[in-house]
């Protein structure tokens, strides 16, 4: 296993030193976590594998543009993964410009202040989604997992949108608002 | 600054990247300019993050590792990204928005009452446009069949449900007829995404929806 400190800690010796046995480290641990999320929305194994490497190699890119105060390791990595897979879902059409997401918007003056303490925040969010009801957590889970709108996921459960939209309203405003109190 | 949060479907059809792109474009844009919004966003990604961990690794052969390593002496890693400082207003285009604005781009004048540049965004079920009010100037009143996603850019508006400024976020109404005026100051800029063709309501809406029907406003 790597720690969310260890993976920032390997993201940066990336970006200041280029250290190739860092990045194969990342690799190791994040690759097939990529490639088994990227499965569970519907993607081949070949296809799967494809996206997992060119997230990584974005990884190695990007390294110097990774704030572990604003992000986890895989919090980020998530974000260079699912940019990624809209790319390969829209392909044909104009892709979208993955340097886009990666802007970091500066926080402006008390914002600052505000912004989520990442590594924590991703500890906290893992023991908060365990907090929240089976319900919840199926629709969340099936978001996540099998990158579909609310609106497709309430088809598949046969349940009315707006029984869907109330689940992920309570499910996120409780998980945010133990983030704000941790802030705090 | 603002309280008008798009809802958290909405934000988390947005995180997941499931978003059509047209209201993927107006709620990146409501991320872009709303802190709120933006720690939402933030809270999102540390989910997918906790996911991303949580997944038993797949299979993952080491010849594929080599692969990559050997790719790698050809990819460089790039300088810091400068972060975009913000600052409100149109004269600084919101950076979802600069992709699809070319040189060339006109406001066009509708009805006499408002301007409107059309945008170029893939997928049919959707129309998108920047509008553009004068202070005190209306939008006719209009329903929507289908959903309305509306990002201030510039200035601010009020209609029944409130007033919102820069970075706000509002879905339409429904089948509730709205009136939106803009706010006294500088003229009011929005991005207004259209699931379905609207519907006027006014009088002059018998005359005109044949038109919008066509795309013709």
């Amino acid at each position: 296993m790597l720690s969310a400190d260890e993976a920032a800690d390997l993201i940066e010796a990336i970006a200041s030193r280029q250290e190739r046995e860092a990045f194969a480290k990342l690799f190791r641990h994040f690759a097939p976590r990529v490639k088994a999320l990227i499965m569970k929305g519907g993607t081949d194994v070949e296809a799967a594998q494809e996206v997992a490497q060119e997230v990584l190699i974005m990884v190695w890119r990007k390294a110097a543009s990774f704030d572990r105060s604003r992000a986890s390791a895989a919090t980020w990595i998530y974000t260079i993964a699912r940019n990624k897979r809209i790319d390969l879902l829209r392909r044909g059409a104009r892709p979208i410009d993955t340097e886009d997401w990666l802007v970091v918007y500066a926080p402006e003056g008390e914002d600052a202040n505000k912004s989520i303490l990442a590594g924590q925040t991703y500890t906290r969010v893992k023991k908060l989604l365990g907090g929240l009801s089976k319900d919840q957590l199926v629709v969340i889970q099936k978001a996540f997992f099998e990158d579909k709108t609310h609106t497709v996921i309430a088809e598949e459960l046969k349940l009315p949108l707006g029984t869907v939209k109330s689940r992920i309203r309570l499910a996120l405003r409780s998980l945010r608002e133990a983030l704000e109190k941790d802030e705090q | 600054m603002s309280c008008h949060l798009a809802p958290e479907e909405l934000l988390l059809d947005f995180a997941t990247g499931a978003l059509p792109q047209a209201p993927a474009l107006a709620v990146a844009l409501h991320v872009a300019l709303d802190p709120q919004a933006r720690r939402a966003i933030d809270g999102l990604n540390a989910v997918g993050g906790a996911m991303i961990e949580g997944e038993a690794a797949a299979s993952q052969d080491d010849a594929a590792l080599e692969r990559v390593m050997a790719r790698l002496a050809q990819v460089a890693v790039e300088p810091r990204a400068t972060p975009a400082t913000r600052r409100l207003g149109f004269e600084w285009v919101p950076p979802p928005l600069a992709p699809y604005l070319r040189p060339g781009m006109r406001w066009r004048r509708i009805l006499g009452k408002f301007d409107e540049i059309r945008l170029d965004v893939p997928g049919d079920a959707y129309r998108v446009s920047l509008l553009r009010l004068e202070p005190g100037r209306g939008l006719p009143e209009h329903k929507h069949p289908g959903y309305e996603y509306t990002v201030c850019l510039q200035g601010g508006y009020t209609d029944a449900t409130g007033s919102y400024g820069v970075g706000d976020f509002a879905v339409g109404p429904g089948d509730q007829s709205h009136e939106p005026v803009a706010d006294p100051g500088e003229p009011c800029i929005a991005l207004i995404v259209v699931e379905k063709p609207i519907v006027l309501t006014g009088p002059w809406g018998r005359w005109l929806n044949p038109l919008v029907s066509r795309r013709l406003i």
